[in-house]
């Protein structure tokens, strides 16, 4: 799909959104670098911003500072994959079309990760960490084409609908 | 491209509302601990549900927003789930931590208080930031699980149909006159 005034709004959506990666990837980091300053309150603020989307049990997290990261091993491959997709974006999709991965692409990169995890869950193995972050960091590397991609669109398709109502407004009002 | 907006909020209401139940039952919310299992799932559903109620096919665009709001209320709902169940979940950590102290991994001695899952925001303004990150964070992963959604169900919905040519006016028979 290519239309006119794209590379402008999908450039915006990937500035926006690295810089919003950036943030994720340091906000990991930094509530163990607090809970090892002593900074308890806004260590636990952290830790409780991601305790949603992950188990956060130490065993399984890497450490900083002596501190468990705010997320698990797995979960940090993804964010981790998912700033590398971002890297690797201009160069396997560039900015001047909107194209989605197709399902073919989707599955097998999802599968490792989806085996691995429920496998886990289920006590049927138990992988090591090395395992957990490469499988995250395949299926993190993906996301971003999704992301960036449907971002983008939602903002071309926002112009474009209002840019159509505006266009049935003036007809309407040329027609009274 | 169909330049009517779809119908976002009833798809989300109801997959928000299952993607919320999920993630706020205790041992079930451990699915979110894979990639987001019940938010991106939840999405995924809305997603579905919207396009069974629109003519058009649906956009990646439609994804996110119908994603962000299926966030958003699997948000609400998980934060008021968890007022009822926080012993029970208070409970239920203590003895993750004691299990996973059992196979002798190191925990650092002041852990208690970072991973009890705020156990210390019990105010109603540290409930309510809490609920603030959680939309915050359901709100993206939301985002991307319409997104998916769209480009896995998207070939079920089929290609956009090209548009038909108005229909034209009744022939008169050339020998009425």
């Amino acid at each position: 799909m290519s239309r006119p005034g794209i590379s402008r709004t999908v450039l915006a959506v990937y500035l926006l959104t690295a810089a919003g990666t950036a943030l994720w990837l340091s906000a990991i980091f930094l509530a163990p670098a607090l809970a090892a300053r002593g900074s308890a309150g806004a260590a636990r603020l952290l830790y409780k911003a991601f305790s949603p989307i992950c188990h956060q049990i130490p065993g399984r997290c890497l450490t900083f500072h002596g501190h468990p990261l705010a997320v698990c091993g797995r979960c940090l491959g993804i964010y981790a994959g998912f700033a590398a997709g971002l890297v690797l974006y201009p160069f396997i999709r560039g900015f001047s079309k909107l194209k989605l991965p197709s399902v073919r692409v989707f599955l097998p990169l999802t599968l490792p990760l989806a085996l691995d995890g429920a496998a886990g869950v289920l006590g049927i193995w138990k992988s090591p960490m090395g395992a957990r972050f490469a499988t995250g960091v395949v299926w993190g590397a993906l996301l971003p084409f999704f992301f960036v991609t449907g971002l983008a669109d939602l903002l071309l398709t926002r112009r474009k609908r209002a840019a159509a109502r505006g266009l049935e407004k003036r007809r309407a009002n040329d027609v009274e | 491209m169909d330049q009517k907006k779809p119908e976002y909020l009833r798809p989300a209401l109801i997959a928000g509302a299952v993607a919320g139940v999920l993630s706020g039952l205790p041992f079930v919310s451990s699915g979110n601990c894979l990639c987001c299992l019940w938010i991106v799932g939840g999405a995924v559903l809305a997603v579905n549900l919207l396009a069974k109620h629109t003519a058009g096919v649906l956009t990646s665009g439609d994804g996110a927003i119908v994603g962000a709001f299926t966030g958003i209320v699997a948000a609400v709902v998980d934060t008021l789930m968890s007022i009822p169940l926080r012993p029970f979940n208070m409970e239920l950590a203590n003895r993750v931590m004691r299990k996973v102290s059992e196979f002798g991994y190191d925990m650092p001695s002041n852990l208690d208080g970072y991973l009890d899952g705020g156990a210390g925001f019990t105010s109603p303004g540290f409930f309510l930031l809490g609920l603030f990150l959680t939309a915050a964070v359901f709100t993206v992963v939301g985002v991307l699980g319409g997104i998916i959604g769209v480009s896995i169900l998207a070939k079920k919905k089929g290609r956009p149909t090209p548009p038909t040519a108005p229909p034209s006016a009744p022939e008169v028979p050339s020998d009425a006159a």
